[in-house]
């Protein structure tokens, strides 16, 4: 463990008290509120953290540098855990947990790893019904940030409104240049590698040093060009030059643990515990306190107005209330629209904030699943290089309904994708045994190329969560209940997926291994989105453009149930952006006495 | 028989027709194996942890009891996850790697029943297979008659049905993960350049594979 994090791994569990209202209580530690800690806290507000799981030793799970032979199971989980796999959330119903009696921790599929096993819930404890969704959720400090994919992408008025390109659903209240100054706070705040595009459809952001293109990388990216398309290097949020305002955090020293789907330990990348939350604790403003499950928001019978949040000891199970004059809900797109709507009193029967009845709906994310696998010809049986020691591969920008309109389905999708060595080798599935085999494993693994599409499912009212009447989790909470599924609009982008990778690697050259249009479950991205839309309209949207309440004027909800769309690229940095916004915000109404 | 080459060998077996043979063979052969042979109970129920072992000589002095294979089956895994990754001119193979141990531990300690009765009934099912095609045990045979077998089971990978294939299919995928996940296979075989603290990160301009 880095010596400046010991000190406050001590300090994470202070005695809270109770007795004294917060100027503001947030809900969720994961990069939203971290952001919201950060920004109240620079303001001199005395803010409140409650993050419903544990405070974890992070480096101890993470162990990034740890050989497989010298861990017990090599890397995987140990026997007597399990993690849900494509097949299983297929042929199940949720909840998961009936026939897996005999394991004794139950994850979702990105707890297949010793390094992520402890992050992510088990699935018995916290029980959801309804449609198949592969949900993962991490309770703990930092939550999903903790091992998170990095991918850090700016969202453009194609995104912002998509309603005035093709006439579907609706426009966000902000446009680009609203929220363009706040991408670049937290790309300086927190970091960023990444090589300028110019692209008007995917903002630069202000890009710290680059990493680099591998061989068969550099061939694709030439050779789509004539095409008119788009690869460029993986936008990480990751700090590349290190961060002189931030001691908790090193720069990137490119070792080559992050495709085990774990975090990173000496914290180049982003995560909300050392980029957000330590230093909003070194302010003095910030108290914290793990293993609080939020279950309500309360409000004020006399005016109707958040008045603080009730929570259970996710330990000792005792129950307690806490007062605030501010509540910010930020706990993950989902957690956060269950909150709301577990929160009924007499003056907002339906759930707090839910006026219009939106809370819950537009539910949107990504559809993942088709992909292509590839070989550069040229590369098979040269020496071994180093393809691994970089933060990501590439990102393959969208390029469908841009210019011109596609017949067949409306909104974009991109790649991302990588190529090279890595420390399992690719290939291994290659048909055979013996002395051939292995010669085959060990020429070609560097040769390989693979690229997956994210696709925009578009934000549609039928796709919704709501309130289980009968099952409730470990802490007697009611459960969520899906009402989701892929529509045709994404059936048939996925179709075209497979068409353009094919053709892309045509181009490239690579000889095609693999190609496929199968979707992966929904909710497999882990970006889901939209259950508490903003918009200018109180009817049709549950907030403003400042996530704030249309209903509970000191309510903000900052997480990603605020997003109009998913767009195509990955979320983390626009939840950031817009929360830092919100945030100043929702300061100055404090100041101007409009809470 | 062992002159035979592999390539012959394949073309002229057909799994589903061959084992009836075989089966048949391996129920001569029961006294004298010292595997622990449950070959003729295959294709009725399971029965995996009530079939009678017959237990190894002496087992007591070489086994510890957290073993899951006895040291004649710990033998035999030597020589099969050896013909799935031989050592050659290049690298040591599964044997170097230790692989063996590496499936032990993974089937002692695991709760999935299914896998462990794959292996309980594959070790002996390879076993009668090189007996009635080599006329030994494999451990006895030749590198020549070990690939004929398995090239057996390779080619008719699509019948997982048969739980000769099913435990070829495992043994395959356990030796996969236990060797590229070892020092040989990671630093001997395949060397492995990452994982070490770099001060640039390497494009392709700074690769030896450059392009041609």
């Amino acid at each position: 463990m880095p010596a400046c994090l010991q000190g406050k791994l001590m300090t994470l569990d202070p005695e809270v008290d109770l007795r004294k209202t917060y100027d503001a209580v947030i809900v969720g530690s994961g990069a939203a509120g971290g952001m919201a800690a950060h920004v109240l806290t620079s303001k001199g507000m005395k803010v409140l953290l409650l993050e419903a799981g544990k405070k974890l030793d992070i480096e101890q799970e993470l162990r990034s540098m740890e050989w497989p032979y010298d861990n017990a199971n090599r890397g995987f989980l140990p026997p007597d855990s399990h993690s849900l796999n494509f097949n299983e959330y297929t042929i199940r119903r949720p909840p998961y947990g009936p026939g897996f009696e005999k394991s004794k921790h139950l994850h979702s599929y990105i707890g297949s790893s010793d390094y992520t096993k402890n992050i992510v819930v088990d699935e018995r404890e916290n029980p959801f019904t309804g449609t198949n969704y592969a949900w993962v959720r991490a309770r703990c400090l930092g939550g999903k940030t903790n091992i998170w994919g990095r991918l850090a992408l700016r969202l453009s008025d194609y995104d912002f409104k998509a309603k005035d390109r093709d006439g579907f659903g609706e426009n966000w209240p902000i446009s680009y240049g609203d929220i363009a100054p706040y991408y670049d706070k937290v790309d300086l705040y927190l970091g960023i590698t990444g090589v300028k595009e110019n692209l008007d459809y995917l903002p630069d952001s202000i890009f710290q040093r680059p990493t680099k293109l591998n061989c068969a990388e550099l061939t694709l990216r030439q050779g789509i060009q004539k095409m008119g398309r788009v690869l460029t290097q993986y936008r990480a949020g990751v700090t590349s030059d290190g961060l002189k305002h931030n001691k908790y955090r090193s720069r990137c020293y490119g070792r080559g643990a992050c495709s085990r789907k774990g975090g990173c330990d000496i914290h180049a990348a982003f995560d909300s515990p050392t980029g957000l939350i330590y230093p909003a604790m070194d302010t003095g403003n910030l108290t914290l306190r793990p293993n609080s499950t939020v279950r309500e928001v309360t409000v004020d019978p006399a005016t109707g107005k958040a008045n603080g949040v009730r929570f259970i000891d996710s330990q000792t199970m005792k129950d307690y209330h806490v007062k605030a004059r501010v509540v910010i809900v930020a706990a993950s797109t989902l957690e956060s629209a269950r909150l709301l709507l577990l929160s009924k009193s007499r003056q907002h029967p339906n759930g707090l904030a839910n006026s219009s009845g939106h809370v819950g709906h537009n539910f949107c994310e990504h559809v993942m699943g088709p992909g292509i696998t590839g070989r550069a010809k040229d590369l098979v049986g040269k020496p071994p290089t180093l393809d691994d020691g970089r933060p990501g591969g590439f990102y393959l920008t969208r390029f469908r309904n841009l210019k011109e309109k596609h017949p067949k389905f409306i909104r974009g999708y991109g790649f991302e994708g990588g190529s090279g060595s890595t420390m399992f080798p690719r290939g291994t599935d290659t048909h055979g045994f013996g002395a051939v085999f292995k010669d085959e494993v060990r020429k070609n693994h560097g040769a390989y190329v693979e690229m997956g599409g994210f696709g925009e499912v578009l934000a549609r009212y039928e796709n919704h969560v709501d309130l289980d009447p009968m099952v409730k989790d470990k802490w007697g909470i009611p459960a969520l209940r899906f009402h989701y599924r892929f529509g045709d609009n994404e059936r048939k982008m996925c179709e075209d997926m497979k068409e353009t990778a094919k053709e892309m690697f045509e181009a490239a050259g690579f000889e095609i291994l693999h190609v496929s249009d199968r979707m992966l479950t929904e909710g497999w991205s882990i970006h889901e989105l939209g259950t508490a839309r903003m918009g200018n309209d109180p009817k049709t949207s549950v907030l403003n453009q400042f996530e704030q309440s249309h209903d509970v004027k000191n309510l903000f909800v900052v997480d990603g149930s605020a997003f109009v769309n998913a767009s195509c690229q990955n979320p983390t940095w626009t939840i950031m952006a817009l929360c830092w916004r919100s945030c100043d915000y929702l300061a100055d109404e404090m100041k101007k006495g409009n809470l | 028989m062992s002159q035979r080459n592999p390539s012959d060998f394949r073309k002229e077996i057909d799994l589903r027709q061959d084992r009836r043979q075989w089966l048949k063979t391996s129920a001569t052969l029961l006294g004298a194996s010292v595997l622990p042979l449950v070959a003729e109970t295959t294709e009725a129920a399971p029965q995996t942890q009530s079939t009678p072992k017959a237990p190894p000589r002496h087992a007591h002095e070489t086994r510890p009891t957290s073993r899951f294979f006895t040291p004649e089956q710990h033998a035999l895994v030597d020589e099969l996850t050896e013909t799935i990754i031989p050592a050659d001119s290049h690298s040591g193979g599964a044997k170097d790697a230790r692989v063996t141990d590496f499936i032990d531990k993974t089937l002692r300690e695991t709760q999935d029943e299914d896998q462990k009765r794959t292996w309980r009934e594959g070790l002996p099912l390879i076993d009668s297979m090189s007996r009635h095609h080599n006329g030994k045990s494999y451990v006895d045979a030749s590198p020549e008659e070990r690939i004929a077998v398995l090239t057996v089971l390779s080619d008719n990978d699509r019948m997982t049905d048969l739980p000769e294939v099913k435990f070829f299919k495992d043994l395959k995928h356990l030796t996969v993960i236990g060797y590229y996940t070892s020092k040989v296979g990671i630093h001997d075989d395949l060397q492995y350049k990452g994982n070490r603290v770099l001060q640039e990160y390497v494009g392709c301009d700074d690769q030896g594979a450059a392009k041609t």
